[in-house]
């Protein structure tokens, strides 16, 4: 049992610390999700689960990874309870759009449609990379890829979306 | 040396990499760094569009919530509890110390329900019909208790008791003669336009004494015709003899 004053203090630091990394763990279940509310959802559930298996946490130092991989498992579970095996992007980005207009500027607005549009296998290291600071090691061990196998789904992740956008890529390259 | 494909691939899976050999490339070729910097303009504007602002619509988080939620579980059931123990106490301690409070509810109850016998009058009830009354409860009443105008036997709280019209000077006086109601203390109330008490009577339960008119008797008056009552008793059961 943990409700004495101990238990107390950790709980409030642990609420603490993920009330800190909160927005971030919310934008990056949006990105993942595409769908406010369902990335509120899994992040609730997961921080809840991570409250449950705080003691596996030893590093707070670590938590954000930590806690990223709890959503993206809880997300995976979400998706397979709601069995969603079709997606409707225009649907999707009709729904989000008041969010995904959101931007001032006309550009990341189209930007943000784009992203919607890119495939999760792509659309999620990118988000790692570029939204959660992850190195191409960090994202493999992640995604259980291989590192040129990262690379290779960030370079077609940034060509795509510059597809979308009307940009020349000016790379032919592949991993 | 790293040719241009490789480059603008790796280059293209991390713009803001910071491996030397793609520094090497880059600084030895113009369309590559042409490149570079379109690319990282690029990045700029993935990056802003990444950073989207999400509206929580949860403040608390929800391990902090369901620990408050079981903290206001404790404390509610805990409340609970001592709201039944303080309710159960206090209860009691009504009972115990103010017993006539709800039998007087229940005698002025009665009364209320029967206005005939608050009749002012001269005329007793002939004495064979005050015996049969009062025989249920084993008890005759002397000549001492007045001028009976009234006599019924009535069933209050699942027994048969005297109920009795006594005139007095201040008027007349209904009387209930509770063989099964066992006070603790003398009580008196006042409710519902009526003024009474309740006499207990060690061993005989108790006696009800109330007037109609609280301003036409004092609370001594009623004590006095409560005595005067009481003391004209006379107990039929030897048992019940004092």
């Amino acid at each position: 049992m943990n409700d004495g004053s101990g238990g107390n203090q950790r709980r409030t630091r642990f609420q603490a610390l993920c009330q800190s990394l909160r927005p971030d763990l919310l934008r990056f279940a949006y990105w993942l999700c595409r769908d406010h509310a369902l990335a509120e959802d899994v992040v609730q559930e997961s921080m809840l689960r991570a409250w449950k298996a705080r003691d596996s946490l030893l590093d707070e130092r670590a938590a954000k990874p930590w806690l990223l991989t709890i959503i993206r498992r809880e997300y995976a579970r979400t998706f397979e309870r709601k069995r969603v095996i079709t997606e409707d992007v225009d649907e999707l980005v009709a729904k989000q759009e008041p969010m995904l207009a959101a931007a001032e500027e006309q550009d990341l607005s189209e930007m943000r449609t784009a992203l919607f549009k890119l495939p999760v296998a792509y659309r999620e290291p990118l988000v790692l990379q570029v939204l959660m600071g992850y190195s191409t090691a960090e994202i493999a061990r992640e995604l259980d890829l291989s590192g040129p196998a990262v690379l290779t789904r960030l370079f077609r992740a940034r060509q795509q979306l510059r597809a979308a956008l009307g940009e020349d890529d000016g790379a032919d390259g592949e991993a | 040396m790293m040719d241009h494909a490789r480059y603008r691939m790796l280059i293209g899976a991390d713009p803001r990499s910071s491996d030397a050999e793609l520094r090497e490339h880059r600084e030895g070729c113009p369309e590559c760094r042409l490149y570079t910097e379109q690319l990282l303009r690029f990045e700029a504007r993935l990056e802003r569009a990444l950073q989207v602002d999400i509206p929580t619509r949860a403040e608390v988080l929800p391990f902090a919530a369901k620990a408050a939620t079981r903290d206001a579980k404790s404390w509610r059931w805990m409340a609970i509890a001592a709201s039944v123990i303080f309710g159960v106490v206090v209860a009691a301690a009504v009972w115990i110390a103010l017993p006539g409070t709800s039998l007087a509810a229940d005698v002025v109850a009665h009364m209320a329900g029967e206005p005939e016998a608050w009749k002012l009058t001269d005329v007793a009830v002939p004495d064979a019909a005050l015996e049969d009354v009062l025989r249920d409860s084993k008890l005759r009443l002397s000549a001492a208790a007045g001028i009976v105008s009234y006599a019924a036997s009535c069933t209050f709280r699942g027994h048969r008791v005297p109920h009795l019209v006594v005139q007095t000077p201040s008027g007349p006086v209904t009387v209930m003669v509770l063989v099964h109601e066992s006070v603790g203390r003398h009580t008196q109330f006042d409710e519902q336009g009526y003024r009474g008490t309740i006499v207990p009577m060690p061993g005989h339960g108790s006696i009800a004494v109330l007037m109609q008119d609280p301003g036409a008797a004092h609370a001594r008056d009623l004590e006095h015709i409560a005595a005067q009552v009481r003391d004209s008793i006379v107990w039929l059961d030897p048992d019940l003899r004092q």
